[in-house]
């Protein structure tokens, strides 16, 4: 019995102090470790595909019509750290960082916004998407089929019901 | 005695329609005067446990309210559900728990719930919901709104509670206090200082989660709030949630994707298996032995966040699949420190186990018998310890525990002891699987191609979380949404258990008797708290009262 407990005391001996002394002493994360989300705002084009898949609701959209400008919110206070919206990102805009210390004294440093400016519908004069998500999507439609961008939902909806009454004639 | 599935399905169909829902799956359809009948046949003849009661509100699919009382035939390899209907105006439907004691809680959950009345219950009072919610307001059910629950919820009231208090001292161990890493509260009864009678209150950090992702979440929003349900093996409620609306939905998940999850779930099983025998060892004031076993689980942890990009919440699936690959560095690397885990542990944990002072705290302490464990149902580590061999990565094979080779470890005694030795065990049992894993991983997608989830399927997922059996039934909604989604954890069966455990006990033993099931009281009320880190405090509480009473 003795015996037993001087080994397991050799042991814990041989082992010596392993606490680090965080946060006087930095601690390494490894890569794809999944910390701080930050968003690039060259990059968004306010699809608001993040703000779909987000499971805490930590991405938000707000859209203040009268300035004509979509709000992407981020709150670092919600986040979960899933990374789901990395993941649907079209642009690659959002990116979770390697950073984890999100302590701080001011409640504002926990929000990101990011402001983009959105396109009038040609017909209605309605604000309906974002400039930088019409050029994006623009991209994808065949270049006769381009100015339909530049209406809203409802006015393309309009628009394509007729073309789609002639071509039955 | 009917031994095979096709003899068991014809003992069934005599009660009532049978259907298959999916791989295993059977549901019993069943008249209400006959659920007590078939529940006993299931429970008591034919070798299977009862596992949940799920009560869910279909008035919006077929008029009635429907309970599903869940069993799993470890024998035929199958789960059961026996599926009764309630009439919408009046529901009643006579109670199993005269028959099945450890049906008891379920059925009371069911009631606060829903407001189904379980006939010749021996004590249908609320269980979850507080004294001072009003009548008559039945939280899941469909026709209350999230907005219309917060309205209605009255102001908090103190409710002072009745107790004899005779020759007996009431010792209270918890809860409502913030150092306390998890509300629970023990109310034990002693004479001297032995233990005559105890009394458990749980539910105090129930938020209703099943209501905010039938109400809220979308179908692949849900695995990430369920892996918060625990905050130390949440990522066995991913898994069989999503394996819940794989099921329903008949979605084939690449194998590739399957061997990643079960890799994970052996990581998360060690981790845990580790943290208890710290718990344990602090708790017996054996603080060497916490310092050590924390520092090997330490590297599982830096393991699980090289795989995952994080220590604890893995976020790694998604309905369909998983989301991040393990590339063969990362495979290396894995190998090489379960060497040195294992290693360590051989060369530590063995002896600690063997210390004087270990076994006379443990050893024939908190019994708990077979007949006892069968009728309280208990899961996990708690029956195999009872002599109970059940697991349902041996007997319910699921993502790649199929192909693996690997033992259940049992012990008859039903001692915290035998508790100790098969959690020691299955971390050995654990080690090997995850090397069998690791190095033959196939290659493959991760992600499977259809993900389209059908509306109003069953699907029942069931994994071995590190406590025990984990089972999630889903029935899976329209718009992307699930329609009644009911998570069980193990503690929610294995809790009672310590009542039976602690009567005739000493009141120094009550801590290591209460740990010994490895309780999880914040999953069994399905929520989110837990802090791995703030574990030891809650044990030098316990500690704390128990020791003050007993000097």
């Amino acid at each position: 019995m003795k015996a037993l407990r001087i080994e397991i005391f050799k042991e814990a001996l041989k082992t010596g102090v392993v606490t680090k002394k965080y946060p006087f002493e930095p601690i390494e994360v490894p890569e794809g470790f999944r910390g701080k989300p930050s968003i690039d705002t060259e990059k968004c084009i306010g699809c608001g595909a993040c703000a779909n898949v987000c499971p805490p609701s930590a991405l938000s959209i707000e859209v203040d019509a009268k300035r004509g400008v979509k709000k992407i919110m981020l709150f670092l206070g919600r986040c979960i750290f899933c990374g789901r919206c990395q993941d649907v990102c079209p642009t690659e805009a959002i990116k979770l960082s390697r950073e984890f210390e999100l302590s701080s004294l001011n409640s504002k440093d926990l929000y990101q916004v990011v402001e983009l400016k959105m396109a009038r519908c040609k017909t209605c004069g309605r604000y309906y998407a974002t400039i930088r998500q019409i050029l994006f999507t623009a991209r994808n439609v065949p270049k006769d089929q381009r100015p339909l961008l530049l209406l809203c939902d409802e006015c393309r909806s309009k628009v394509s019901a007729k073309y789609i009454s002639y071509a039955r004639w | 005695m009917p031994t095979s599935i096709y003899e068991v399905l014809e003992l069934m169909r005599k009660y009532g329609r049978i259907e298959k829902i999916h791989k295993d799956t059977y549901i019993v359809e069943v008249k209400a005067d006959k659920v007590k009948d078939i529940c006993s046949i299931l429970h008591w003849k034919l070798g299977g446990h009862f596992s949940v009661t799920v009560g869910s509100d279909e008035r919006l699919i077929n008029g009635y309210f429907a309970i599903y009382h869940v069993f799993l035939l470890d024998e035929q390899k199958i789960s059961i559900i026996v599926h009764t209907k309630a009439n919408p105006a009046i529901p009643k439907i006579p109670s199993i728990t005269p028959i099945i004691p450890g049906a008891n809680w379920h059925e009371r959950e069911a009631h606060d719930f829903f407001g189904i009345v379980f006939e010749n219950h021996p004590n249908l009072e609320r269980l979850i919901l507080p004294y001072d919610w009003p009548e008559k307001v039945y939280p899941l059910r469909k026709d209350v709104s999230i907005e219309e629950l917060r309205f209605k919820i009255l102001k908090p009231e103190t409710v002072k509670e009745k107790v004899k208090p005779e020759e007996e001292y009431i010792v209270p161990i918890g809860p409502y206090h913030p150092a306390l890493h998890e509300p629970e509260y023990f109310e034990l009864y002693v004479e001297g200082e032995r233990i005559v009678d105890a009394k458990y209150k749980g539910f105090h950090v129930h938020r209703g989660i099943e209501k905010v992702a039938e109400e809220r979440l979308t179908i692949n929003q849900i695995p990430f709030i369920a892996e918060r349900i625990c905050g130390i093996c949440g990522y066995t409620h991913n898994v069989a949630y999503c394996q819940a609306v794989e099921y329903a939905a008949n979605i084939d998940v690449p194998l590739r994707a399957k061997y990643i999850r079960s890799i994970l779930l052996e990581i998360e099983r060690i981790h845990s298996h580790l943290l208890w025998f710290g718990v344990l060892f602090h708790l017996l004031g054996f603080d060497t032995g916490f310092m050590m076993t924390w520092l090997v689980r330490e590297k599982i942890m830096d393991l699980a966040e090289i795989l995952t990009g994080n220590r604890k919440n893995y976020g790694m699936n998604l309905v369909g699949g998983v989301r991040r690959d393990i590339n063969e560095g990362k495979i290396k690397l894995s190998l090489e420190t379960l060497d040195y885990v294992e290693y360590k542990l051989r060369k530590i944990l063995n002896k600690m186990l063997k210390l004087k002072e270990i076994m006379s705290r443990t050893k024939e302490i908190g019994l708990l018998s077979r007949e006892e464990a069968r009728k309280l149902s208990v899961v996990g580590p708690v029956a195999r310890a009872s002599g109970i061999s059940t697991d349902v990565r041996k007997y319910h094979p699921y993502a790649a525990y199929g192909e693996l080779e690997f033992k259940v470890p049992v012990y008859d005694a039903g001692d915290v002891y035998s508790r100790v030795l098969v959690r020691y065990d299955e971390i050995f049992e654990s080690i090997s699987m995850l090397k069998q894993l690791l190095k033959n991983i196939p290659k493959g997608d991760l992600m499977a191609e259809n993900v389209e989830v059908p509306e109003y399927r069953k699907g029942l997922g069931l994994t071995e979380a590190p406590r025990g059996e984990n089972v999630h039934l889903v029935i899976t909604g329209r718009e992307n949404k699930v329609y009644r989604w009911r998570p069980r954890a193990p503690s929610y069966n294995n809790v009672p258990s310590t009542l039976v455990m602690l009567k005739g006990e000493n009141l120094a033993d009550a801590p290591a008797i209460i740990a010994s099931i490895d309780p999880c009281f914040s999953c069994t009320d399905h929520v989110v708290v837990v802090d791995v880190k703030r574990g030891t405090r809650r044990t030098l509480r316990l500690k704390e009262i128990s020791r003050g009473r007993a000097r």
